[in-house]
């Protein structure tokens, strides 16, 4: 969050406050005030879309069409409301929409990154390596879900989302959000078990 | 692996793969975003308040100069390849991807289409083009929108883009609720044109995307899909555009034959 204009707390509700002031700042024609949100969550943004492409240019490309549908759709963003749930649910579109304009293909193509600090280091070398080994499936499966589950899994174990964003950000009653997760992680399961490791 | 994985080891290898992504991370977006908003948003002096001007205008079209360099011409190459559109648009089984995949709605007859509307679908009579060839139905998340596309019509080149010769596109939208933004290249050309005594604009050059306030208020984006020239009027409460490659009187003719 360095460097976000305006930005003078980290807590929730700090960025909450802060959100509702960009929003109806940016409503009222306020660029600088709307750049300052597209700051702070382009991020998660092309996280997010990235999770659905697969590609980074994509998925910049789509979190950069988000924003500037967001921006002209913010009349109908419920000013109470946070910012950012509403905001992945039309990265989300955008991002799911690329891939089906695209000829959606079966499998996305995620990375890891080689350089990402390792929180394995904590551990023997045999259970880094048997950790290692979990990623290569589970990312492996992850590819060829349904761009939906690999979304509902993302929002709650990748970026954290609580069950409210979740439902803002899929578009569901908070109700459902737990029956969707849990059927996501069934279909992954699924998949896991049906083509295991390979060697 | 030998034994499926308990859930909580499910769940800690997500979390790990979570943070190992090699996510893209964008840091100018904003630039990026800022250059595609153009002028600020016609809101500023409150929306409700410009609608009696935006009744007047019909349209309100916000043409976005061209900005970063290398942004602008990313954006300018994909607004013309990739149809992208955030209406629902059902997984068509066609022959690679072309307009039709990226019409949103279901393939129709002519007469289902009519039915399916609350606004009198009106078709060209020009000979030019003929009677359409397929015909879209979208009525998705409150949209009223029927699309008629013509696939090869003499005389008027094939849109490399969508592979076909012209599309109308007609729609319900209260006119005091809709707003035109079209994110077009610096080699667009708009123009005000009459058309059928309600005004209209022609554009003419690259590939547009233009927003629009639908018939509940929402904002819609389109994405021109022929990346040619285009005829945008409203004409009894229906908001309708030609897109083909002909010239603005040839698509003035076509308006004007609607039946």
């Amino acid at each position: 969050m360095a460097g976000v204009p305006g930005a003078k707390t980290d807590s929730a509700e700090g960025r909450l406050t802060e959100d509702r002031e960009l929003v109806e700042r940016a409503r009222h024609g306020d660029q600088e005030a709307y750049g300052a949100l597209v700051t702070r969550y382009q991020g998660v943004a092309a996280r997010t879309a990235y999770v659905i492409t697969g590609s980074d240019a994509d998925a910049e490309e789509a979190a950069q069409d988000a924003f500037v549908k967001a921006y002209y759709a913010l009349d109908r963003f419920r000013p109470d409301a946070p910012f950012r749930p509403w905001l992945l649910r039309i990265v989300a579109n955008e991002a799911i929409n690329r891939r089906k304009a695209a000829g959606r293909r079966p499998t996305v193509a995620l990375s890891l990154a080689e350089d990402r600090p390792s929180p394995d280091t904590a551990l023997s070398p045999e259970g880094a390596a048997l950790a290692g080994e979990r990623r290569e499936l589970v990312l492996g499966a992850l590819q060829r879900m349904r761009d939906e589950d690999r979304l509902v899994i993302a929002y709650r174990y990748f970026f954290d989302l609580s069950e409210a964003e979740m439902a803002t950000a899929l578009g569901v009653a908070r109700g459902t959000v737990k029956s969707r997760l849990s059927r996501a992680l069934a279909r992954l399961r699924a998949v896991l078990e049906a083509e295991p490791a390979r060697e | 692996m030998s034994s499926p994985l308990r859930d909580e080891e499910l769940e800690a290898t997500l979390r790990d793969l979570g943070a190992r992504l090699a996510y893209p991370m964008p840091t100018r977006l904003a630039d990026a975003v800022r250059a595609r908003l153009g002028a600020p948003r016609p809101m500023r002096a409150g929306w409700r308040a410009l609608v009696p001007a935006l009744v007047t205008a019909a349209f309100l079209l916000l043409v976005v100069a061209a900005g970063v360099p290398g942004a602008r011409a990313t954006a300018g190459e994909l607004l013309g390849l990739r149809g992208i559109d955030i209406f629902r648009v059902p997984a068509v089984p066609t022959s690679g991807p072309g307009v039709e995949t990226a019409i949103p709605g279901e393939r129709v007859t002519l007469a289902a289409a009519r039915a399916g509307v609350s606004f009198t679908v009106r078709v060209p009579a020009s000979p030019i083009l003929g009677t359409p060839d397929l015909v879209y139905l979208d009525v998705s998340a409150g949209a009223e929108r029927v699309t008629l596309v013509y696939r090869d019509r003499r005389g008027i080149p094939r849109s490399s883009v969508a592979g076909v010769s012209a599309i109308v596109v007609e729609f319900r939208g209260t006119v005091d609720e809709q707003l035109f933004a079209k994110a077009a290249g610096p080699g667009t050309r708009i123009e005000r044109v009459n058309v059928n005594g309600g005004r209209g604009y022609w554009m003419e050059g690259e590939p547009h995307l233009f927003f629009y306030r639908d018939a509940n208020g929402a904002i819609r984006d389109e994405t021109l899909r022929l990346a040619g020239n285009t005829l945008l009027w409203e004409q009894d409460g229906v908001t309708l555009r030609l897109e083909a490659n002909v010239t603005k009187d040839e698509a003035l003719a076509i308006a004007s034959s609607l039946r």
